[in-house]
């Protein structure tokens, strides 16, 4: 008879004791060999404290940046996608100069570090873009209620334009990953597909809409879900222009408090709740499309 | 001379199409198509019947030579080409219905964009197509949930919707089970009878001998022999055509 191999076997017991063996020498290494004291119970009051006015709990630092890390990848994503099928569609053309355009933009960005493009155009957005849109100009000229929805969607009025500038030198960047993709995905399809569309007399554009599209989205989306991920890591970098989230803030307590451990283990964890949670909902979203093929 | 009443509905000139590579697929080749005939290609695999077959809808593009459909050139105008594309309807081996839209969707989508029907209208026609092919009670199943003899009939449907002047079938049988072969061959006998202009590559001998018109055997790129079928199965005239014939036979 058949029998299966058992699925935990003793080895796997002596590596996880081995794992755990090596936590707890870093764990002791911390304690007794760095003369580091630690003080978790510090930590709470940097995610919320009570408000001396009103003497009601409100967000503090940390809390805050979760937030703004949020509404930074969340407002990111979207002009991302869209220049992503915009410039995968350019790589896709036939167009040779369309190509090129979309090639360029994607190679230029992927062979930068991320550090060193930010500095670049961030400065650039800030500083010609913003005033070109008129966006300093537009917040301050909302009524007071148009000023606090924009406040809790986007940024308040003294940080918008920063936080704007931040939206779209992240949206720059994740798009030519996304293009990526998307391209990876249109060229996936079979060419039997698009001849099929041709011979029916479809224009190019109604190929793309009802043929090629339809079916590359279910094929990208795990990809595309993975890289949704990324761009909450990747809004890590806009601490460095001084956009108030996550990492920013966290650097901000580490310095007038010294708790260095505390506070970076807090700030992985709230990076984590929001990663992990969006892989988590990736995995279903992968389970669903692949039980309706 | 008026379009309507042109007598030639394809007119193949000195084309040739070499692929990069070198592989030379078609060879100067020419021939003319009458309206309502049915043409079979047949010849060995690699003998350029396919690629000759794709020039003739701007699938591929030849390197020499002319071809006009229905009095139109088929040349760089655009707009040429979207009228050949109109009027020439195809079918592929892989049969290529497109797997996300239900067979009603799929025979609906050049109607209803291609030739600017509502809904409504363009799914009355799929569903007499749907019918005449016999798939009348699948229209709301996906292509994926078909045998592949379904597909291709779903697929016939499809390309007929647009309501062509010619219709090509690029080894419609070739990647079917034998069981079901014959229920494709039984719905393009069909179309024959009713009149459609057919070119038709297959190796089909019973198909070829039924319904057609006309039979040209390829090799090399080239016409080795063309005649009706009775000349061409009962007495050929070349050694090339006798030897590939004793062997699908």
């Amino acid at each position: 008879m058949f029998t299966r191999k058992p699925k935990f076997r003793p080895i796997d017991a002596v590596l996880i004791l081995l794992c755990l063996a090596a936590g707890v020498y870093v764990a002791y290494r911390v304690k007794y060999g760095l003369e580091y004291r630690s003080d978790w119970g510090a930590i709470p009051q940097f995610l919320f404290h009570r408000d001396p006015a009103t003497g009601r709990w409100v967000p503090n630092y940390l809390l805050q940046g979760l937030v703004t890390t949020l509404k930074l990848s969340f407002w990111a994503t979207l002009p991302a996608l869209g220049m992503g099928l915009v410039v995968a569609l350019f790589r896709t053309s036939r167009n040779l100069f369309l190509r090129m355009v979309g090639r360029t933009y994607v190679e230029l960005i992927r062979n930068l570090p991320p550090l060193v493009l930010i500095f670049i155009f961030y400065f650039f957005v800030i500083d010609q873009l913003m005033p070109l849109l008129g966006i300093e100009a537009f917040i301050r000229s909302r009524s007071i209620g148009a000023q606090t929805v924009l406040a809790i969607l986007f940024a308040e009025k003294s940080l918008f334009v920063q936080f704007v500038s931040g939206v779209l030198t992240l949206a720059f960047f994740e798009g030519a990953y996304m293009a990526e993709i998307i391209r990876a995905g249109i060229e996936s399809i079979e060419r039997g597909q698009r001849e099929a569309a041709y011979s029916l007399g479809l224009s190019w554009a109604d190929e793309m809409r009802f043929v090629v599209l339809p079916q590359v989205v279910k094929r990208v989306l795990p990809a595309l879900a993975n890289e949704f991920i990324n761009t909450i890591k990747y809004s890590a970098i806009a601490s460095i222009v001084s956009i108030q989230e996550l990492t920013f803030m966290g650097r901000q307590v580490v310095v007038a408090t010294r708790y260095i451990f505390e506070t970076w283990i807090t700030v992985a964890a709230l990076y984590m709740v929001l990663t992990l949670s969006l892989s988590l909902a990736t995995g279903g979203l992968e389970r669903t499309l692949r039980t309706s093929d | 001379m008026n379009k309507t009443e042109y007598d030639y509905i394809i007119e193949i000139e000195n084309v040739s199409k070499t692929f990069t590579g070198g592989v030379e697929a078609v060879r100067d080749f020419s021939a003319k198509i009458r309206r309502q005939q049915v043409v079979v290609i047949m010849g060995p695999s690699g003998s350029g019947k396919s690629t000759l077959l794709r020039c003739l809808n701007g699938l591929e593009t030849p390197d020499n030579g002319a071809i006009v459909v229905d009095g139109i050139p088929l040349d760089d105008d655009k707009h040429h080409r979207l009228e050949i594309r109109k009027e020439v309807g195809m079918v592929f081996q892989s049969f290529n219905l497109f797997p996300h839209l239900t067979v009603l969707e799929n025979v609906n989508l050049a109607q209803m964009r291609v030739r600017k029907k509502d809904k409504a209208a363009a799914t009355q026609r799929s569903t007499e197509l749907l019918q005449m092919v016999g798939i009348a009670d699948k229209v709301n199943a996906y292509p994926a949930q078909l045998s592949g003899g379904q597909q291709q009939r779903v697929a016939i449907a499809r390309a007929l919707a647009m309501a062509p002047k010619v219709m090509l079938f690029d080894e419609p049988t070739s990647a079917l089970d034998p069981e079901m072969i014959n229920e494709v061959l039984d719905v393009m006998k069909v179309l024959a009878r009713s009149g459609m202009t057919m070119v038709v590559v297959t190796h089909e001998m019973g198909f070829a001998r039924e319904v057609s018109d006309w039979v040209i055997f390829m090799d090399g790129g080239q016409i080795v022999e063309t005649g009706t079928p009775e000349c061409i199965f009962t007495n050929p005239q070349e050694e090339r055509t006798q030897r590939f014939l004793s062997q699908i036979l």
